[in-house]
């Protein structure tokens, strides 16, 4: 058999390797419109977040640094500790704890809801992460002179990288050890009796 | 409507326009994924995030090649992709299958010609399986080839002629009853 003729048999034969059924058009652009669809609003989600965090963090340090600085006296004595100087430098930081805390609350009652032991969602670990950057701030916060304030916060450092660090297929035991944790160390609760009360940006009641 | 507008208008995010460049590539781009593939669930997956990607990426198209040579660019990578992830999927379950016991019966005792050049295809280097199927199985050419691996044509040429060797001396057997 010559080459040639070899070569052609078998390009007539390799035409059934995997032979190609008809294209499912109309069912793949459907799949792809929705995916797109799914991942628009993944990323208008996470931009949110984003943009929120970078605020919350810039605001936080700003009123940290006013803090640290209205928290000495004329000879660079501590002022009494335990308390927030309620003084207008302090304000910045007062709007931005409260937004924290709220925020905080907010993604850990959604969680507590909403994540099923099988599957939960992404986007709690992403706004987990983002939140573990502002406890930490928090933490070095005057807040943390706080001693109830300051377990909270070490709290719930504990519980967002918990979340922060689920996989993204889930397991169920991780998702119940976090929600058992949430209740036996009754966070949600504490965290709802230190957000501030009453409207408007300037809560003057709660742990703040 | 001549390519450029159509990317321009898929860009300025025209619906109709998005679906009519899904409407002329869609055929080929799902061809060669199921030829890889070799299962149709998993060459939809593909073929659907070939688009996806495509849509996404579009705005960094810079016109340098034909958006066909580009599209089949971003193919040929999320196929490829694709198989090593389902290779090592596979390769899981195929472990499992094995461990339990319950592996498929013993191969045809006669496979036909067809059979026999499949599992030789399948048998290929995956380079050389890759150009084989674009090339003379797709009629892809090998400048084509080559945009869409980032290979040279030369290296193109030369894997299939390579495989085109192997499958030969997998084939020799049957060469025989050919030739009579």
């Amino acid at each position: 058999m010559t080459g040639d003729r070899f070569e052609r048999l078998l390009r007539d034969a390799a035409q059934d390797y995997h032979r190609p059924p008809e294209t499912p058009r109309e069912e793949m652009w459907r799949r792809i419109v929705g995916a797109r669809a799914r991942r628009r609003q993944h990323m208008l989600v996470q931009r949110r977040w984003l943009h929120w965090g970078l605020g919350i963090t810039a605001v936080l340090a700003l009123g940290i640094g006013i803090g640290r600085w209205t928290a000495r006296g004329p000879q660079g004595t501590e002022t009494t500790a335990g308390r927030v100087p309620n003084e207008p430098g302090n304000l910045a930081y007062r709007v931005a704890a409260a937004q924290y805390l709220s925020r905080t609350e907010a993604l850990l009652t959604g969680f507590r809801t909403e994540a099923r032991p099988s599957a939960p969602d992404a986007q709690f670990a992403a706004q987990a992460r983002d939140l573990l950057t502002t406890t930490r701030l928090m933490l070095d916060s005057p807040a943390a002179r706080d001693g109830r304030l300051k377990a909270l916060l070490e709290d719930l450092e504990l519980v967002l990288a918990q979340i922060a660090q689920l996989p993204a297929g889930g397991d169920k035991e991780d998702v119940q050890l976090i929600t058992q944790g949430l209740d036996e160390r009754s966070v949600l609760l504490r965290l709802r009796t230190a957000i501030p009360a009453g409207p408007g940006p300037v809560r003057m009641q709660g742990a703040l | 409507m001549d390519e450029r507008e159509l990317i321009a208008r898929v860009r300025a995010g025209d619906g109709a326009a998005e679906r009519a460049l899904y409407d002329a590539h869609v055929d080929r781009v799902y061809r060669l994924a199921y030829r890889l593939a070799g299962d149709d669930e998993l060459a939809r997956e593909l073929t659907q995030d070939t688009f996806v990607r495509a849509f996404e990426r579009l705005a960094s198209f810079r016109g340098e090649s034909k958006l066909s040579t580009w599209l089949h660019a971003v193919a040929t990578s999320v196929v490829l992709n694709g198989l090593r992830k389902a290779k090592r999927f596979r390769q899981r379950e195929t472990d499992l299958d094995e461990a339990t016991g319950i592996s498929g019966g013993p191969p045809p005792a006669e496979p036909d010609l067809k059979r026999r050049l499949a599992q030789a295809i399948d048998r290929l280097p995956k380079g050389y399986r890759i150009v084989f199927v674009m090339h003379d199985v797709e009629g892809y050419t090998h400048e084509e080839i080559g945009a869409a691996l980032g290979i040279e044509t030369g290296t193109s040429k030369a894997q299939l002629s390579r495989a085109r060797g192997k499958l030969r001396e997998a084939l020799a057997d049957f060469a025989g009853e050919w030739v009579s």
